[in-house]
């Protein structure tokens, strides 16, 4: 345990260090991303907060809480912000291998008339 | 028939073509359950010299709930792995293009309706014009063949997405610059500079006239406070004629790091009398710290 927080200690004593160095040099730099981007006035505290609620949904729906949050660490603002707005419409790839009930039944009759192919690709 | 008029001129494109592509090394990995997101991206890297099986992409790109995968959550796996995710046009001919250069094609496909959607990512390995028929990775089938017609409308109800991978140095063939640097971007906000600089290296050498190009590594090389670099990368994309008020504000920084205040003051104040409202707020921001800095005598011009 001590040898963790030992560790621990130098991690982040390093990522201060890294960042107190790091940021006057860029303080001034707007980025690429930013600058392609739509929404030029976007506030870091607007990132902070959609990483917070896009990691929030992820755990809802059952993502281990580390994975969740290593997961939104590697999102872009933009991808953030896309996803904290529009998380519940976004389509997840599922497959095909289950589909139940009345949803069953109708994805047949369109795949025997040809609209879909749902069951060809099981 | 309403479905397939979506598709008309990529049907004709189709049609036209004459030479098949397969790409039969492209490794396969039978989906468990929901998991097509995993299967079909472990497929994509593998093809792309990363071994990397489903299981472990599991945590990465699978929402349980969701039983699925979502497209950014895709993309940032593929980031994390060093690459340059590349969302092709919206256009069938760019998968050609790509299979044809040796790069097998994530993409997104609905094969239920647009009421009810069915979900499912596949890799397109292959294209058959004699048959008009696509040969896919998917599922638990290795080698799917799919007609023309039918994997155009799931593409087409699906919103078109179609993902390849690429390393830093190497755009894909259909690459375009815009694109490419937006996805490149990705890396520098992240603070991976390296493959950043890298990506925006490759981008001036492909679309040496696009000036974005040129800002964008100015931008990248500034933020590792390589200003000498930085400088004469902005002087190219000012050069291709980006003389936008973000660059001005990002120049007049490299000045300002430079010793060169009053340079530094009179580009700030260029780009301020160019800005938006919303642009003035950051320029107005560097104009002061700039403005604080002690002055020296040695500046570029």
């Amino acid at each position: 345990m001590d040898g963790f927080r030992g560790v621990m200690v130098v991690v982040v004593a390093v990522a201060l260090g890294l960042s107190t160095i790091a940021a006057p040099a860029s303080a001034a730099i707007v980025g690429t991303e930013q600058m392609l981007s739509q929404n030029t006035a976007r506030q870091d505290v607007d990132t902070f907060l959609a990483r917070a609620e896009v990691q929030k949904q992820l755990q809802a729906w059952g993502v281990d809480a580390a994975d969740a949050q290593r997961r939104v660490a590697t999102l872009t603002p933009d991808e953030l912000q896309m996803l904290n707005a529009q998380i519940d419409e976004l389509p997840a790839g599922a497959g095909a291998l289950e589909v139940i009930g009345v949803v069953f039944l109708v994805l047949l009759i369109l795949e025997l008339v040809g609209v879909t192919n749902v069951f060809s690709a099981i | 028939m309403l479905l397939g008029a979506c598709a008309g001129p990529e049907t004709r494109h189709l049609r036209e073509q004459t030479q098949a592509v397969e790409l039969a090394a492209v490794p396969f990995h039978p989906q468990d359950e929901y998991q097509c997101g995993p299967a079909a991206l472990a497929t994509l890297l593998g093809a792309d010299g990363l071994a990397v099986s489903p299981d472990e992409l599991v945590p990465e790109i699978y929402v349980p709930a969701r039983q699925g995968s979502l497209q950014a959550e895709i993309v940032a796996a593929v980031r994390r792995r060093g690459r340059v995710p590349y969302v092709l046009a919206p256009h069938i001919e760019a998968a050609l293009t790509e299979l044809h250069d040796g790069r097998p094609v994530l993409l997104l496909q609905n094969l239920g309706t647009r009421a009810l959607p069915v979900w499912h990512y596949a890799v397109i390995v292959g294209f058959d014009p004699q048959t008009q028929t696509f040969v896919l990775r998917s599922g638990r089938e290795r080698r799917q063949a799919l007609s023309a017609r039918r994997l155009l409308e799931s593409w087409d109800r699906a919103g078109r997405w179609m993902l390849v991978t690429a390393s830093p140095g190497e755009p894909p063939a259909s690459a375009q610059a815009g694109p490419w640097l937006r996805a490149a971007s990705a890396f520098e906000s992240l603070g991976a500079f390296e493959p950043a600089a890298a990506a925006y290296r490759a981008a001036t050498r492909r679309w040496p006239d696009a000036a974005m190009a040129w800002t964008a590594l100015g931008n990248v090389l500034a933020q590792q406070a390589d200003w000498p670099q930085a400088y004469d990368a902005y002087e190219q994309a000012l050069a291709n004629g980006d003389d936008g008020p973000l660059l001005r504000n990002n120049r007049a920084w490299v000045l300002a790091q430079m010793g060169c205040r009053d340079a530094a003051m009179d580009e700030i104040d260029t780009g301020l009398r160019a800005a938006t409202p919303a642009q003035r707020a950051t320029l107005g921001d560097t104009r002061e710290q700039i403005r604080a800095l002690q002055s020296e005598a040695v500046c570029p011009r």
